[in-house]
């Protein structure tokens, strides 16, 4: 590195080193007629001088020069007798290296942090007479930090100078441009002539007086005249710049070839646009007023404006689906009704983004892009000024404010479809057979048989219950003549209790329900099992569906109290909320947006995520439809919220059932907020739920939070909150206020808005003309039972969700839940009653050619059983399983002691129960609407080696010999019993005798057996539902 | 037909993305040999001219394989580790200068209200490259000029949980696959016993590991990272006591038949097919894995270069030789968290006693790579989730001093696989607060250990709800200088 001191004293060292340098690089090429020197006159010494007593300029030293391919300084050639009369006696040469190179820098005095920098300096780029397709490259650049020789800067380092323009109407030619990092480059019209004295002219400004403000802007002149100060010929905005400049430079790039020559010199910076151009008091332009085309006629929107906007800007910012969310051809969309951006403000143009955008001097930021056209002429823009400063009038007529509706199949009123008539080979059972079979005749295909008894009861048991029916209860069935057989069957087992702990699973699966808060430090919410036992009581009462929505929904608001509504708001409180988030807005609008993303998959099928930052791009929703939905729920905040009920357990006991090391980790974090003053511990009885102090029960008493930071909780606060548009999703960017409503596209919100609760929600979701809310819960309610829903997306009925593969069978089960009450257990009972349902698993070449993926249903579409039921059916197959129903969750550490039902293992998110985590339940972070099924090796490891199955199979091999004693056939025949259900063929039950009889003398007869029923309990027939 | 050997990570339930997975292992051109003869083995591959069936579309050709990530939990201390700033000793006690602070992002913590603080660390250059590295790491030191040090790594989350998500998914919520994830999505597994994705975590002081890590987000679930204890290996390989080797073949044997049996009943059916098959991978599982992590083959030699012989070293060392043996063996991707780097008080003693622990494993795990040949193969990336203040935390004194979180600029270092060593990308300023070069960001590492693997990260995607995802989702591009 070596630098060079501008100084009229300078050590002779140092010149001579430079030009032993200076030459040793250059010695390939010849410059026989220059003499490489140290440069006295790169910088203008009598201007310098001038600007030397500002404070903040000023140079620290001399220039540094590059290693790779350093400047040289050369004595100006004066081509005239006029530019003698300059005070500049040398340039700097720069050579290209077509690398990038750092050749020529400078440190200033002090870091310059002021608002506006002003710099120019003169420039020739030098002739040669090679076929150049490269083109070139050569820029000042400016910013806090030196670089290193090849040129490295941060990103977002300003710099200015010629570039061949990859955009525009410029495109591939050498032109003159300015940017603040590659990504924001503005290129000018200006085209490089070689072999011409240029002076260019720079302004880095910052949009407001502030040292950590970035530069963000920088403007471009070439050879400005001392009155083009408005009128520089490119712009750039960079919102990511630097802040302050310390060092200055000129670089070169890949482009710059060994032959160019770049002579600079008269480097300035300054503070103004006259001390920039030496201009004296005279020359100094009025700057006053700014300069804009004034219109003062009244201006007509239908002949002046309209033909403007449908020319210039609507073949991109019209219709449905706007470029960057822009639409300018409804006067709402303008208001910035649905995004929350405001384009035009009727009667002040000046801030009118709409105006900004179109007249903006920054090629990259100007409307229409320079891709598309030219920019807009000052007539035009005048008049659109015009327009705006005068009220802005629009013509409907012309263009009217489009209604939202769609012709999109699931947002269509829902109407009874007649059952229609058809023959069948099968007994038309129930309506479900004569749609399926009308499809089936359509198609061709013919159906499967009836499956055996054997195998009927086997399947309704697992699809109802989650459990395997016991050998005495497949007995009694298969032997039952009573023809109501099947039917007192399905009854029985729909009144089971058993029922509700099975279909829950699926609800808490959509609610992404956990016990703990997620995240980093996954605190638990020692009373958020509750939760889970209202969604199993609720399915085993067969409550209305209708009421289930409302309870969850608005618990805490719905009349009269009850505590069991209260903990139904476990739903909205399953959001996770970060411990350690200190940006407390953004931390309350996650939980938001899961609430939110969350109603809307759950109840209404609908992808409404991506609303939260633009508007839908392919169903008719609308970012304000997104935050006026969020609006129902801006008013409250999950945390414990008290119980009034008696003989509820005391919350000091949760240590007898909490995981030992959770338990401890909760009890520390309590502690140290107990210190600060912001939890106590209760001895009111409390469950997990959500909370409005505007609209919920005054007797709910909202209780402190253990988490690492807890979200501050303040009723006053929560009260007074609105429901705001936030502008492109940014939490701290809020736009207009929208109020609460529901999607525009689904029915107008007629009440006034504001006054509306989550109870109005409910009963907007439940009405008889909602078109989404019974379609999307039938339709789950058949995917659960044949694997896949006739909408095979079930969370997304909207346009890029499947098709129904039978409509017409989806409404009338959507009609018959609504005019049946709501009772899920009657469409139970419309489907597994069917002759569709009974159907037995068969293989068929000709169905298959004809509907490979069996979507019409011509064979029972068997399927793995879930986790849950997985481990549910071996404790029922060993005789363990303990059929308590509810309470606190069990810890898988201590599930020995208690071998309950899967769904009342303690559910940390961190921590899942190892069953559920091999065999892919869901991790409780989103809502999961269809669970997957993967097949990985070590679930048989798993299921062969863990210490659970392992006893499991012991436990089993003892209960056998209890019962039959030591008789090989006999343990064979009970083990087929037991796990399968069914008696062993006879081959089978020679294979198994086989296994015996290889039995080694150290093993005793009794772990031989356990091997055996090992065995049985990992085969397909009994992990899958027959 | 044949049940037997199918590759860990395919699923006979979705074919088609069964074979885009093979197709992406064996364009690479390593293992086509192998990928064949498997398929070959399975039925599945019908090439019936005898050419190779796998004709997809190589995205680039690979540097590396196999990646080990070596996460280090907590956050190192970048001015303390690989990024020395002798300003801090002259500014020691000092409030940060207003022209350093000014550049410093609006972020919760930066720790700008408090003073300086030197590093209590000795800094060397060490290696043909003259990098300087701190005393802490005086082996991986040795090591350096196979390291590619990256200074400007940064994002804007200073919270352990999401800043953990954000290095190894690329989102700050955890709802995204891990990286790990989508490298096995992406290549599967050469190993025909070992799963493609594996995952150990020691000294568990400090956050909690966060699961999205080595999760598969809303990728298939077979492709998550297997979490493995160091000790006692993949988990549920040791069978029950009372079984041998012969009872638990004939026990498999006897669930095949029964399965088969079963089948036979029902017809055509690629998922029981699958599980029937998945049966003998978990065996062929069972019996190598034990192998993989029972370290009693290893010379004594190797032993202690790894430092098993010594109680600091003895846990991270087992599991670097562990990785070691895992790549050898075909894993994909292997991810040791080292976790308790949060050095809030003390981060003299803190950090002395997390690089105690791991320098010499990891100083071990390069030179052991290196001298078997694998290391051209084998791309080790080091570091955390973010870096740490330059000035102290709180009013400590003295050696009680720590450092806050820092997400502003950090250090990170790749070596082998492809990446040139011997070189610093990205630097920072004066006391390293921000980058003033070359800033990389989580997802530019993404990207880049994509492109070591031979993945375009714009290629590989996935479809979920209708989109197509891609690993960098929210940007992301790769960072060329680092390779040779």
């Amino acid at each position: 590195m070596y630098r060079a001191l501008i100084s009229d004293i300078y050590p002779w060292r140092t010149i001579s080193t430079l030009l032993v340098y200076g030459l040793l690089f250059c010695s390939t090429q010849t410059f026989a007629e220059e003499q490489p020197r140290l440069a006295h006159g790169l910088v203008n010494r009598q201007i310098d001088t001038q600007k030397w007593n500002q404070s903040g300029f000023g140079w620290k030293g001399g220039w540094v020069l590059s290693q790779r391919q350093p400047a040289l300084f050369v004595d100006t050639k004066h081509k005239t007798a006029a530019d003698k009369q300059r005070a500049i006696s040398h340039e700097a040469l720069i050579h290209g290296l077509v690398q990038r190179n750092n050749p020529l820098r400078r440190e200033l005095k002090e870091t310059y942090q002021d608002q506006e920098l002003y710099l120019r300096f003169r420039f020739r780029y030098a002739a040669d007479k090679k076929q150049r397709d490269e083109g070139e490259f050569f820029v000042f650049w400016l910013d806090r930090y030196e670089g290193s020789d090849s040129a490295v800067h941060a990103n977002h380092t300003p710099n200015i100078g010629v570039h061949v323009a990859s955009s525009g109407p410029n495109k591939g030619k050498v032109v003159f441009m300015v940017r603040i990092g590659t990504q924001k480059t503005a290129w000018s019209s200006v085209e490089l002539e070689r072999d011409r004295d240029y002076l260019i002219v720079g302004r880095l400004s910052k949009p407001e007086k502030s040292l950590r403000a970035g530069f963000t802007r920088f403007d471009l002149w070439v050879d400005p005249k001392p009155d083009d100060l408005e009128k520089p010929v490119a712009t750039t905005v960079n919102p990511q710049s630097v802040n302050g400049v310390r060092w200055v430079g000129f670089a070169t790039g890949n482009k710059t070839e060994r032959d160019d020559r770049i002579y600079v010199s008269d480097l300035v910076l300054s503070r103004t646009w006259s001390d920039v151009l030496d201009l004296s008091p005279g020359q100094i332009p009025k700057m006053a007023t700014k300069q804009q085309a004034a219109w003062a006629a009244p201006v007509h929107f239908e002949k002046e404006i309209y033909p403007l906007l449908k020319q210039r800007c609507f073949s991109c910012h019209a219709g449905a689906n706007p470029d960057s969310g822009y639409r300018l051809d409804v006067y709402e969309e303008l208001l910035g009704f649905s995004t929350g951006e405001t384009l035009i403000v009727p009667g002040n143009s000046e801030e009118s983004k709409l105006v900004e955008l179109v007249s903006t001097q920054v090629a990259e930021e100007r409307m229409p892009p320079v891709d598309e056209g030219t920019a807009l002429t000052k007539q035009e823009v005048a008049k659109l000024r015009a327009w705006i400063d005068q009220g802005a009038k629009w013509d409907y007529r012309l263009l009217p404010t489009p209604q939202t509706e769609s012709d999109h199949w699931a947002f269509q009123t829902i109407n009874r479809p007649d059952v229609p008539t058809v023959k069948s080979s099968k007994p038309m059972r129930t309506p479900v057979d004569a749609f399926i079979a009308r499809a089936w005749q359509k198609a061709g295909i013919e159906p499967a048989p009836e499956a055996d008894k054997g195998t009927l009861i086997r399947r309704l048991s697992l699809d109802l219950t989650g459990l395997p029916p016991s050998a005495a209860e497949i007995e009694a069935f298969v032997n039952n003549t009573d023809p109501q057989a099947y039917e007192k069957l399905v009854e029985r087992l729909l009144a089971s209790p058993h029922y509700g702990e099975r279909w829950a699973r699926f609800w808490l699966d959509l609610t992404r329900w956990a016990e703990s808060h997620g995240y980093q430090h996954d605190l638990p919410r020692p009373y958020a099992w509750r939760y889970r036992d209202y969604v199993i009581e609720s399915f085993n009462a067969d409550k209305p569906y209708d009421q289930f929505i409302k309870e969850q929904l608005a618990g805490d608001e719905l009349k009269p109290y009850t505590d069991a509504h209260v903990i139904a708001t476990g739903f909205l409180a399953s959001a996770r909320i970060s411990g350690n988030q200190m940006d407390k807005a953004a931390q309350r609008n996650d939980v938001l947006v899961d609430i939110v993303n969350v109603t809307s998959g759950a109840f209404l099928g609908l992808t409404l995520e991506c609303a939260q930052c633009h508007n839908h791009k392919f169903d008719p929703l609308t970012q304000r439809d997104y935050y006026r939905l969020q609006g129902f729920f801006v008013n409250g905040q999950l945390g414990n919220l008290s119980l009034k009920g008696d003989g509820l357990p005391n919350p000091t006991e949760m240590k007898t059932w909490m995981p030992k090391g959770t338990f401890d980790f909760y009890q520390r974090e309590a502690k140290k907020l107990i210190k600060r003053k912001r939890f106590a511990h209760t001895k009111t009885p409390h469950t997990w739920g959500y909370y409005s102090p505007l609209t919920g029960h005054e007797q709910i008493e909202r209780l402190p939070v253990v988490n690492r930071d807890p979200l501050p909780y303040s009723a006053e606060r929560l009260k007074q909150t609105k429901s705001q548009i936030l502008i492109r999703g940014d939490v701290h960017q809020r736009g207009p206020e929208v109020g609460k409503g529901w999607p525009a596209v689904l029915g107008a919100t007629t009440i006034d808005s504001d006054k509306l609760s989550r109870t109005a929600l409910a009963d907007w979701l439940t009405n008889r003309k909602n078109p989404l809310v019974s379609r999307v819960w039938v339709n789950r309610l058949w995917q659960y039972h044949f694997g896949r829903g006739l909408v095979s997306t079930p969370s997304d009925f909207g346009v890029q969700g499947e098709a129904p593969s039978h409509p017409e069978l989806l409404d009338w089960l959507a009609a018959e839940l609504m005019e049946r009450g709501w009772s899920t257990k009657h469409i139970h009972r419309q489907i597994v009653l069917s002759s569709t349902y009974r159907q037995t698993r068969a293989f068929d070449e000709t169905n298959f050619e004809k509907d490979p993926e069996n979507r019409l249903l011509w064979s029972w579409p068997r399927r793995r059983l879930e986790a849950e039921a997985i481990r549910d059916s071996i404790l029922c197959a060993t005789g363990e399983l303990k059929r308590d129903l509810g309470g606190p969750s069990v810890p898988q550490e201590r599930e020995e002691a208690s071998l309950r039902r899967t769904i009342y293992l303690f559910q940390r998110r961190s921590e899942m129960p190892s069953v559920m985590a091999m065999f892919d339940a869901p991790d409780s972070i989103a809502s999961c609407s269809r669970r997957q099924v993967s097949t990985v090796a070590l679930q048989p490891l798993f299921m062969l080696n863990s210490q659970f199955m392992d006893r499991r199979a012991q436990v089993l091999a003892k209960n056998i010999i209890t019962e039959t004693g030591h008789d090989h056939g006999q343990q064979v025949g009970q083990a087929f019993l037991r796990v399968l259900g069914r008696e062993p063929t006879t081959q089978e039950q020679e294979q198994s005798l086989a296994f015996f009889q290889s039995e080694s003398s150290t093993e005793s007869a009794e772990r031989r057996l356990s091997m055996l029923c090992h065995a049985l309990l990992n085969l397909n027939e009994f992990i899958y539902i027959p | 037909m044949s049940f037997d050997p199918i590759p860990l990570n395919s699923d006979f339930s979705s074919p088609s993305l069964n074979r885009r997975a093979m197709l992406g292992q064996s364009v690479l051109g390593f293992g086509a040999l192998g990928l064949a003869s498997l398929l070959a083995e399975d039925g599945l591959l019908h090439a019936a001219d005898g050419a190779p069936a796998v004709t997809g579309t190589s995205h680039f050709p690979a540097t590396a394989k196999s990646v080990i990530f070596l996460f280090m939990s907590g956050a190192p201390s970048q001015v303390d580790t690989f990024d020395p700033k002798p300003l801090l000793t002259k500014l020691e006690g000092q409030s940060v200068p207003e022209s350093i602070a000014a550049r410093v992002p609006n972020i919760p913590r930066a720790g700008l209200g408090s003073k300086l603080m030197a590093s209590p660390f000795k800094f060397k250059t060490y290696g043909q490259s003259g990098i300087p590295v701190s005393d802490l790491f005086p082996e991986t030191a040795k090591q350096i000029d196979e390291i590619c040090v990256l200074r400007s790594v940064n994002h804007r989350v200073p919270v352990h949980g999401p800043g953990e998500c954000i290095a190894l998914t690329g989102s700050a919520i955890g709802d995204r696959p891990s990286l790990g994830a989508w490298m096995t999505y992406g290549l599967g597994s050469e190993s025909r016993d070992l799963p493609g994705f594996i995952s150990m975590l020691s000294n568990s002081s400090g956050p909690a590991p966060q699961t999205p890590g080595w999760g598969n987000g809303f990728l298939p679930s077979r492709f998550q990272g297997t979490l493995v204890d160091g000790k006692r290996g993949i988990p549920y390989t040791k069978m029950p006591a009372g079984y041998s080797h012969k009872n638990r073949r004939e026990q498999l044997d006897f669930i095949k038949w029964m399965n088969q049996e079963h089948l036979a009943q029902l017809g055509q059916d690629s998922e029981l097919e699958a599980r029937i098959a998945s049966y003998e991978l978990g065996f062929r599982l069972q019996t190598s894995a034990p192998e993989v992590f029972d370290l009693e083959s290893e010379t004594a030699e190797t032993a202690k270069l790894y430092g098993l012989d010594e109680k600091p070293t003895a846990e991270f060392g087992r599991h670097c030789l562990i990785a070691r043996r895992l790549v050898e063996r075909g894993v994909r991707v292997v991810q040791l968290r080292n976790g308790g780097w949060d050095a809030h008080g003390a981060i003299k003693a803190n950090h002395t006693k997390r690089s105690k622990a791991t320098d010499r494993p990891v100083a071990a795990l390069l030179q052991d790579l290196k001298q078997r040949g694998l290391l051209d193969e084998t791309l080790v990336i080091w570091g955390g989730e973010f870096g740490r203040t330059p000035t102290t935390e709180g009013s400590a004194k003295g050696d009680r001093r720590g450092r806050d979180h820092l997400p502003t600029t950090y250090c990170m270092w790749m070596a082998g696989g492809g990446v040139k060593g011997g070189q610093i990308v990205g630097q920072t300023d004066e006391l390293g607060y921000t980058p003033v070069e070359r800033p990389i960001s989580p997802a530019d590492l993404h990207a880049t250990l994509l492109h070591a693997l031979g993945l375009d990260q714009h290629k590989l995607f996935y479809m979920h709800n209708n989109r197509k995802e891609i690993t960098t989702v929210l940007g992301g591009e790769v960072i060329g200088e680092v390779f040779a």
